[in-house]
């Protein structure tokens, strides 16, 4: 039964030691920078954590390793060590190597490796011992006796300590035969007597073949709480075979369970979790039981309605209607975790590629709590690093040049993470030296991405890194130079339902913003009717919807149509030529144009009209069909019938396109 | 049947205790922290508490020696999930108040016959 | 709790008589000496501890001292179970079979 029972716990056991992991590294790293001692704890707890955890588990390489760390840990702990470059140097190579170990437990492959048992070699010497920490423990031959007498007086505060006498005696008597004698001679008076301490004292015969061992065992919790004298009976010769002794042998059981829980675990790698704080799902149990209650009451006007209690049956639905809206944000709430967990990357990542570039650099992280969805968090990871990459290689200048621009030697990366609206934004931002302006308009012009750099806004400027096959590096460094563009950036954001943006000045700095949604799977939006057809716009992108008359749109060359809006000329995209629709309106003067903006920038959305309000559920057009340009998904309206939902900011992105053609 | 609190900020450790006892008809409540777990006994009691030192927030030391003041944890077994090399946690747990403790690794079939011993 | 007739005081003991609970019992036994007869009632035991027993071989001490007459109207399995256990059964004044 345990190595079945184990084996389930092993992915949530990989999944917490990896954050674990994590936890463990940004606090060395903060150790680096001179934090206090309570770093150390936290470093020291993750260890241990890791360590119990593998052993329990059966991975008794991974325990051994994480031994001798905890033991190099608990020498700092304690204060007999002091912490220096070269134990978080050794502290950081421990959590790379656990990585890799966790990465081969999870695909089922043996877990030392030559780096791995040269790492606890290291870690052995550091904390004193070179001999294996599994030392043999020679076991002291147990005494036998055909039987002990045994004095036991607990001290007063045993008992409310948990330790009942009647327990131990009964395991006593589990050993072989008993007499006892119970001692009552220190017992005080009625009124004086405090019923949670111990007054009484026992003298027990045990008689039977039984070592002493097994009777210290009994008593193990309780030696320093009680007199305890375990004496022979009638002294005898030890027996010829020892006597039985049972000896826990974890190792046995939990290597036996590796085997299978590997398979297990290497089987559903893909499913994915999600660990779910207690008080969420309290929160949803909460929420159920509210339901519950509304149906039940609910209920009562199946059988038994009349006119008369109309405004109680409104209510009561009012009620589900509520209910069902807070249910379903707790049950979105499960997805959501903190960008913490991706932050924390950054500070190691930081670290390595400023020493390497002979950089300075300050990383502030902000808003580490701020919860995203899991699906959005996991995929945003890998632009971010690009960003990060990106600032510290191009943007942050070297030390000199940074001196010689009047600014402080050490350059800001800033991450921060917020909630804006239905939105959450991560900003990367820099205080180095902006985009090189000139170099971009060069290369922009040398690939034929632009005719003239004439003219060219500072924020269309940034808009071309993003294109593709443009390629920022001035000089191509083994750091940026890997083939990714920002177009991938902005394309992997966008697939996320995002938008990133560029903001630079020159000589101050770069800003990056991520806008991401809350989450994938449910949008507010508005639903239009174009001719026979519906499409949602999301509403988080929304400004306004307006009726124009006929003279207030003009047109321009090329086949475009603009119209004012608060003193700017925005375009008008009309979904029915973008989507196809037939018998849509034509006249502008008939329909409704739908402002919304993405990127910082606005266009008209021209629809026949409203039809209201809805949440929709999205569903992933690309596979049940495949990618269309301006539909970010589909959904399923109440009536069974399939909305599609328009993808704003790629709307947008195809109107200047169509601009710049 | 008795009523058991895992407390433990290891959701792994946790589940796999949690899960075992259930399995052997326990009924087990779950708290990620000492004080988690202070907020658990308050609102329920139980038979039995098994919880591990080393936790955020509030460690398993701080929250033995605070159970123990209240009247109806007099008494109450609490076993502290630790390690063999963690000699003096042992102690300094059962200065708190611990009844005992359950060393780290630990089995399901460990687990359960300590824990049958404890409550008989 | 104690019903009383004539001067017999009647003490019943809780289902779960284990040391968070005993302070009631504490209680009745102190004024359950003002009597002098009394009964002891464990029929409803259930659940009891070296503590609650500690209690009662105190209580029956402190009613020997003071020549009250207590008697068991009734003694579960497992109080019977736990006192033969832990020696007291004869201290506690218990009857010397063992209930079904």
């Amino acid at each position: 039964m345990s190595s079945i029972s184990i084996a389930q716990f092993h992915k949530v056991f990989f999944e917490e030691s990896l954050e674990g992991l994590d936890a463990m590294e940004s606090a060395l790293l903060a150790l680096d920078d001179g934090g206090d001692a309570e770093l150390v704890h936290s470093i020291f707890r993750a260890a241990h954590s890791i360590k119990g955890g593998s052993a329990t588990f059966g991975f008794p390489d991974m325990a051994a390793l994480t031994h001798e760390a905890e033991s190099l840990l608990d020498q700092v702990r304690d204060g007999r060590r002091a912490i220096d470059k070269s134990i978080i140097e050794l502290m950081l190579r421990t959590v790379d190597c656990l990585r890799g170990m966790f990465d081969r437990a999870q695909s089922g492959q043996p877990l030392a490796d030559a780096d791995s048992e040269n790492l606890k070699q290291q870690l052995a010497a550091a904390v004193g011992h070179n001999t294996p920490a599994a030392a043999a423990k020679i076991a002291a031959k147990p005494a036998a006796s055909s039987g002990w007498i045994i004095h036991f007086r607990p001290h007063a505060g045993m008992l409310a300590g948990g330790n009942d006498p009647l327990r131990l005696l009964r395991e006593l008597a589990a050993l072989g035969q008993l007499v006892v004698e119970a001692q009552l001679d220190r017992v005080p008076t009625l009124d004086a007597l405090d019923p949670s301490e111990c007054h009484l004292g026992w003298r027990i015969e045990l008689t039977g073949a039984v070592s002493q061992d097994a009777i210290k065992t009994v008593f193990e919790w309780v030696e320093d709480e009680c007199d305890l004298t375990i004496e022979p009976l009638v002294v005898a010769a030890p027996p010829p075979a020892p006597a039985v002794e049972a000896v826990a042998a974890p190792a046995a059981g939990a290597g036996g369970a590796a085997g299978t829980a590997r398979n297990a675990a290497a089987s559903s790698n893909d499913a994915g979790s999600v660990r779910v704080a207690i008080d969420k799902i309290d929160g949803l149990i909460d929420l159920v039981g509210e339901l519950v209650i509304t149906q039940a009451m609910l209920d009562q006007f199946r059988e038994d309605f009349d006119a008369s209690r109309l405004a109680l049956l409104q209510h009561g639905l009012a009620q589900l209607a509520r209910h069902t809206r807070s249910l379903q944000e707790s049950v979105m709430g499960i997805r959501m975790l903190p960008i913490g967990s991706v932050f924390n990357r950054f500070p190691r990542l930081v670290r390595d590629l400023s020493q390497k570039l002979g950089k300075q650099v300050k990383l502030d992280l902000v808003g580490e709590h701020t919860e995203l969805d899991k699906t959005v968090l996991e995929k945003i990871g890998d632009p971010l690093v690009h960003l990060v990459r990106n600032a510290i290689d191009h943007g942050l200048e070297m030390p000199d040049k940074r001196r010689a621009a009047g600014k402080n030697e050490v350059g800001t990366l800033r991450l921060e993470a917020f909630h804006r609206g239905g939105s959450i934004v991560v900003e990367i931002s820099d205080d180095g030296a902006g985009l090189n302006r000139e170099a971009i308009v060069a290369k922009a012009l040398q690939k034929g991405l632009i005719k003239s750099g004439e003219g060219l806004s500072d924020e269309a400027v940034g808009e071309l890194i993003f294109q593709p096959g443009f390629s920022t590096a001035a000089v191509t460094t083994d750091l940026s130079g890997r083939g990714v563009g920002m177009d991938v950036v902005r394309r992997n954001v966008v697939d996320l339902g995002g938008n990133v943006a560029i903001k630079s000045r020159a000589g101050q700095g770069t800003t990056f913003t991520i806008t991401l949604p809350l989450t994938l799977a449910i949008i507010d939006g508005l639903r239009a009717a174009v001719g026979g057809e519906c499409y949602i716009v999301p509403l988080v992108s929304i400004v306004e919807s307006v009726q124009l008359p006929a003279d207030a749109v003009r047109s321009v060359t090329g086949g475009g149509e603009l119209f004012r809006f608060r003193g700017e000329y925005l375009p008008i995209v009309r979904l029915h030529q973008q989507f196809g629709c037939a018998d849509a309106r034509q006249q502008i003067e008939e329909g409704l144009v739908i402002v919304v903006e993405a990127d910082g920038t606005q266009i008209g959305l021209f629809v026949d009209e409203l039809v209201g309000q809805q949440q929709a559920v999205v569903k992933s057009l690309e596979a049940n069909y495949r990618r269309v340009d301006g539909i970010s998904g589909a959904t399923i309206l109440a009536d069974g019938s399939v909305a599609l939902i328009v993808d704003v900011a790629g709307l947008i992105r195809l109107q200047s396109r169509r601009k710049a053609a | 049947m008795a009523k058991i609190l895992a407390v433990d900020d290891s959701a792994s450790m946790r589940g796999m205790v949690a899960f075992t006892l259930r399995s052997a008809g326990y009924e087990v409540s779950e708290a990620e922290n000492g004080q988690m777990a202070l907020d658990t006994a308050s609102s329920s009691k139980f038979d039995l508490v098994l919880a591990d030192v080393n936790m955020p927030v509030m460690d398993g030391i701080s929250m033995v020696r605070e159970l123990r003041t209240r009247a109806e944890y007099k008494g109450v077994p609490i076993l502290m999930l630790t390690t063999e090399s963690n000699t003096d946690k042992k102690m300094e747990g059962k200065a708190a108040g611990a009844t005992g403790w359950l060393v780290k690794p630990f089995d399901p079939e460990q687990l359960l016959a300590t824990v049958k011993r404890v409550l008989g | 709790m104690g019903a009383k007739s004539k001067s017999e005081t009647r003490v019943s003991m809780p289902a779960d008589c284990r040391m968070a609970d005993v302070g009631e019992l504490h209680t009745q036994l102190k004024s359950a000496l003002g009597g002098s007869q009394i009964v002891l009632d464990g029929t409803t035991v259930d659940r009891v501890d070296t503590a609650a027993l500690q209690l009662l071989v105190v209580f029956q001490h402190e009613a020997r001292k003071r020549e009250r007459q207590v008697q068991w109207a009734g003694v579960s399995a497992p109080l019977y179970d736990a006192a033969s256990q832990l020696g007291l059964a004869e201290a506690l004044a218990l009857p010397a079979k063992k209930p079904a």
